[in-house]
């Protein structure tokens, strides 16, 4: 589903990123990427996403090679992963369920298609009675739960959230924390990079740890820790 | 392309050109001002082109023949002239009509003219029409070896002067509208710069979501087309009504007459200065899409 072999990222003025990156994450896995600030966890997210070539190395998702992907399969690559930032990136003057709506009218959706799906993702992260409200007028927790529809609207086979839980108190991170989880029990692919020291060691998921563009521990079900061997 | 996204990019294109008015209005005037001054430029090369083929269809072809030639000379010369290709039309004036026709010119002063017909000293010749203005120098050429002729001449002078005038209004006017043209591309470029800016978060999720590079940019083009389209259209409209009074008021007071109707100018041009607009608005917009939104 996702494999990396080999893959290191040098950005210009020879700061390396990544070195020699190699995991595999099968489908309908969760994985937590942590790891202190400038560990590489955005860089490695980034890569899948293709926003970001590697330095050297293979980089497989979903059946593409990522790496030596035709630049006009990018959009169609793209439209199966579902993307969560930290700072939601809603547009403000669009509603809620505009903003999910838009993420269907760019791949050139069908309207019948559109009223379907965007009131079902709505539902499903519990923002049907606020799909009329404009970002500006939710809490921070309910703009990550707009975002994650808006992810989710194109029905992926893989989500990548970007510390989803960063600008939210914890009760509120639990659950969005949660949310994400619940969409895994459905069948996607989850890798979320968080600090969540917490909420990852009391969810008992895959670990994957880096430390200075190194992969320096990979648990089954483990936990968060700043001990670096 | 289906139907619906056709029309979110026209719905996004409109809604573009209205958040930016400003820069929307600035663009639509300057391509307004290029191609306002296309149309008169292109307007004056077309009356002058049609005062031209005026001319050079009256052009005719006065072949003076020498003195003393037989009637059978002069019949063979006349068929040796209709044989000529490129010939309408082939006219004898003999000396005493041709003195007779200068007389008539003198009119009043015609006494002048008194005891000349014992020795007169105009020439016969041969008046002769062409079918076209462009075989007149050939048919010249081919008489001019012919027995018997003594001269020919023709407008060319005045034909050659009117070419140069249309050759210099062509030069000037071509540097002119390039430098126009030019002015309303950057400013269309500029213009979708600013939109391109001010969506730039817009741009950013549609990357993510996975929107294609022409989906990204069709909004842009199109906007970048309406602007060349109404600057053009806006115009031709200005251009009709001041180009019917300039001939209104040419015609009233300084009695030019012939000038070309406003319909016929507007016909001849209005496919052109279309084309010319939409490219200026395509291309500024090509342009920025291209430097900004590295798509
Ligand atoms: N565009 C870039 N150009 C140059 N260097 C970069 C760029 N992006 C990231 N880096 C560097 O690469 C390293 C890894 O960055 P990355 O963003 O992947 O870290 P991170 O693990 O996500 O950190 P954080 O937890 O703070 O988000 C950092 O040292 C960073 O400075
Ligand atoms: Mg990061």
């Amino acid at each position: 589903m996702i494999e990396f072999k080999g893959v290191s990222k040098k950005y210009s003025g020879n700061m390396i990123a990544l070195s020699n990156i190699n995991f595999f994450i099968d489908k309908g896995e969760f994985v937590f990427l942590v790891g202190p600030s400038g560990a590489g966890k955005s860089t490695i997210l980034k890569l899948i996403l293709k926003e970001e070539g590697p330095s050297s190395g293979e980089i497989l998702v979903n059946g593409y090679d990522v790496t030596h992907m035709k630049p006009g399969d990018i959009p169609y690559y793209r439209r199966k992963l579902g993307v969560v930032f930290q700072d939601y990136k809603l547009l403000p003057e669009k509603t809620v369920y505009d903003n999910v709506a838009f993420a269907l009218i760019v791949t050139g959706a069908q309207g019948s298609a559109i009223r379907k799906q965007v009131p079902m993702v709505l539902s499903l992260v519990g923002l049907s009675d606020k799909a009329y409200r404009y970002p500006r007028e939710l809490s921070g927790g309910e703009q990550q739960r707009a975002a994650i529809a808006r992810a989710l609207v194109n029905n992926p086979t893989i989500l990548i959230a970007d510390e989803p839980t960063g600008n939210l108190d914890p009760d509120t991170a639990w659950g969005i924390m949660e949310l994400i989880s619940e969409i895994n029990r459905r069948g996607t692919t989850v890798l979320v990079a968080t600090h969540a020291k917490e909420i990852v060691t009391n969810m008992k998921k895959r670990v994957i740890s880096l430390h200075k563009g190194n992969i320096v521990r990979d648990q089954t079900r483990g936990v968060y820790s700043d001990v670096v061997k | 392309m289906s139907l619906s996204n056709i029309r979110y990019y026209f719905k996004e294109g409109f809604s573009n050109l209205w958040h930016n008015r400003v820069m929307t209005i600035a663009s639509i005037s300057s391509v307004i001002a290029a191609l306002f001054m296309l149309g008169i430029f292109s307007a004056m090369i077309l009356n002058v082109d049609n005062i031209v083929s005026q001319i050079e269809s009256q052009i005719e072809i006065r072949a003076f023949l020498k003195d003393d030639l037989s009637e059978e000379n002069i019949k063979l010369l006349d068929a040796g002239i209709k044989s000529v290709e490129g010939i309408k039309e082939v006219t004898y004036e003999s000396k005493e009509q041709a003195l007779e026709n200068f007389k008539k010119q003198l009119g009043d002063r015609s006494d002048l003219l008194a005891g000349l017909e014992g020795d007169n000293p105009m020439p016969a010749s041969f008046i002769i029409k062409t079918t076209s203005p462009q075989v007149i120098e050939s048919v010249v050429n081919a008489i001019k070896g012919m027995e018997g002729i003594d001269q020919v001449r023709y407008g060319k002078d005045i034909v050659e002067k009117i070419l140069n005038l249309t050759y210099v209004i062509r030069i000037i006017s071509l540097v002119l509208i390039v430098i126009l043209i030019i002015i309303s591309v950057v400013i269309i470029y500029n213009t979708i710069r600013i939109t391109v800016y001010a969506r730039r978060r817009e741009i950013t999720i549609m990357r993510y979501v996975g929107a294609t590079d022409w989906f990204i940019r069709w909004p842009f083009i199109i906007e970048g087309a309406v602007l060349g389209f109404a600057g053009t259209i806006a115009a031709l409209a200005i251009l009709r009504i001041s180009y019917s009074y300039a001939v209104e008021y040419l015609t009233r007071s300084f009695f030019v007459f012939g000038l070309l109707p406003a319909s016929v100018v507007i016909d001849n041009i209005f496919l052109m200065l279309l084309s010319i607009g939409l490219i200026i608005g395509i291309m500024g917009s090509t342009l920025s899409i291209h430097r900004f939104l590295k798509v």
